[in-house]
């Protein structure tokens, strides 16, 4: 088991959907949500995920296709 | 994919450990979450494990306050180490030992041409030892890794921060490793490249070189400034304001205008001039104005305060201004809180504007800066415009990088030299003198 920690930031269109039950539904993986702020048109969460690389890197590309920005705790590590 | 295993953790934490109980009762506390207020010893690490807020090094004032004076400032080096009190070491420093106390520059023909009397330009496009302001937060990260016990420093960067670190590495012969994503033009990457340090190219893009170097903070027993050493690194920019107050006459200016990359630099400016007041060293100035300038390209923070909220949506940067082209920074929450907080204003300029920043600079105060110069000095061109900083405000623009890094953005911008003859009949016929 691996265990990724990541920042997820919702787009407009997405934050009313249930895109952490859909991803626990769908892949095997084990999601902790440790803080998170959420408002009507935008929001972001920071979550544990463990699981198999395979099935997180899966989970990753999955919520990406979602429209999800998915990004370590860090967020953009590469600087000028 | 793996996230630090165990023994890594406490490798890096040991690490520490010791120094930080060495310097009990000295100005460092330990590091402190800036969400929860969870306190942590003053080791290599950067987020806090229970609420996954970011950790800022704790000091204490009290301590600081009974050593501190202008008097000892001003005795001490002509560096950003003068102000060693405020900065997060607990021995002497030992990198980049002159880094810092660039000039301060009243900028009378700038001012004259965007109305203001009293504005000055802090210019780090002279920092040592590589021209930009990334000198200072190297400076401290690394100063502060050696205490640590670190011998390899790392960085993802496309830049200065790439510059910086192995430059620092080689003046101490530090094992140094760089991370670039694989398609980066060679022209960036061979002013590191000089320093002889691993440059480490990553076949994928920006995001997926994020997410590797998150992975390999964890991992190695590196220094990575901006991830585990992050807190001590972030500090280093209070400097800017510590001097840009001391410059002044040891005043508070009325107004900054600060680019906003990560967002880091803006806060920590902020914070730089809270301590100075807090600490008595400068009388407060309760209408300091902190305005934040970005590249339209890379505005994540500039849409945030248009729309009048305080969640960032990341963007794809797309943007001349490389330096700034953070698309999802890790402190544009806070930064946007600043300008907030401080009745602030953030502008945001276009590649032809930022173009347009760097020839007005150059043609009105003799300084060429990087494009973030650029974005800097259009930015504050428009706050101006919008009435946002009035004619007498003093007021501090901040110049963070030296323009011979960004030449390219320069082509076709210039008009071409007069082409004579060797003789001065032809001199006569194609030059005006007048100009």
């Amino acid at each position: 088991m691996t265990q990724m920690r990541l920042h997820l930031t919702f787009p407009e269109d997405r934050v009313r959907e249930p895109i952490v039950y859909e991803i626990c539904k769908n892949f095997p993986v084990v999601v902790n949500i440790r803080r998170a702020d959420i408002s009507d048109d935008s929001g972001w969460m920071e979550l544990e995920m463990d699981g198999e690389v395979a099935d997180l890197e899966r989970t990753v590309a999955y919520l990406r296709d979602r429209g999800v920005v998915v990004a370590p705790l860090e967020k953009s590590i590469l600087e000028g | 994919m793996n996230r630090p295993s165990a023994p890594h953790r406490e490798s890096d934490a040991t690490r520490g450990e010791t120094v930080a109980n060495a310097s009990a009762g000295s100005k460092i506390k330990g590091l402190k979450c800036r969400e929860c207020g969870r306190l942590y010893p003053a080791v290599a690490m950067h987020i806090c494990e229970f609420c996954f807020g970011p950790l800022e090094v704790d000091y204490d004032y009290e301590a600081i306050a009974g050593r501190l004076s202008r008097r000892s400032i001003e005795e001490g080096p002509k560096s950003l180490w003068r102000y060693h009190e405020l900065l997060p070491v607990t021995g002497p420093p030992s990198v980049g030992l002159h880094a810092g106390m660039t000039p301060l520059v009243h900028a009378k023909r700038l001012g004259k041409l965007l109305g203001l009397d009293n504005l000055y330009l802090k210019n780090d496009t002279v920092n040592h030892p590589t021209l930009s302001f990334k000198d200072r937060v190297v400076a401290v990260a690394m100063t502060r890794a050696r205490e640590l016990g670190f011998d390899t420093v790392a960085c993802a960067s496309t830049g200065n921060l790439a510059n910086s670190v192995s430059a620092h590495a080689a003046s101490v012969g530090m094992k140094c490793f760089v991370f670039i994503p694989h398609d980066l033009e060679a022209g960036k990457i061979l002013g590191n490249l000089i320093y002889h340090p691993t440059v480490v190219a990553v076949r994928g893009n920006y995001d997926d070189v994020n997410r590797l170097c998150s992975e390999i903070g964890g991992e190695y027993p590196w220094a990575f400034v901006n991830i585990n050493i992050r807190p001590y690194y972030a500090e280093g920019s209070k400097s800017l304001a510590f001097e840009t107050a001391e410059q002044l006459g040891w005043r508070v200016p009325d107004q900054v205008v600060v680019p906003i990359a990560s967002g880091s630099l803006l806060t920590k400016i902020w914070k730089g001039f809270q301590e100075f007041s807090k600490l008595g060293i400068v009388p407060a100035n309760p209408t300091l104005r902190v305005n934040g300038a970005q590249a339209e390209g890379c505005s994540p923070v500039y849409r945030a305060f248009v729309s009048g909220k305080n969640h960032l949506v990341p963007v794809k940067p797309n943007t001349i201004a490389k330096s700034l082209a953070i698309g999802n920074p890790a402190d544009g929450f806070y930064s946007l809180d600043v300008v907030f907080k401080s009745k602030g204003a953030i502008a945001a300029a276009t590649d032809p504007e930022i173009v347009e920043g760097m020839k007005l600079l150059a043609e009105t105060e003799g300084i060429f800066a990087e494009t973030a110069g650029g974005v800097t000095v259009a930015s504050l061109k428009k706050l101006c415009e919008e009435g946002r900083i009035g004619r007498s405000d003093l007021t501090v623009a901040y110049i963070t990088g030296n323009g011979l890094k960004t030449m390219e953005a320069l082509t076709g911008a210039l008009p071409d030299p007069v082409s004579i003859d060797a003789s001065l009949s032809s001199f006569r016929k194609n030059v005006n003198p007048s100009n």
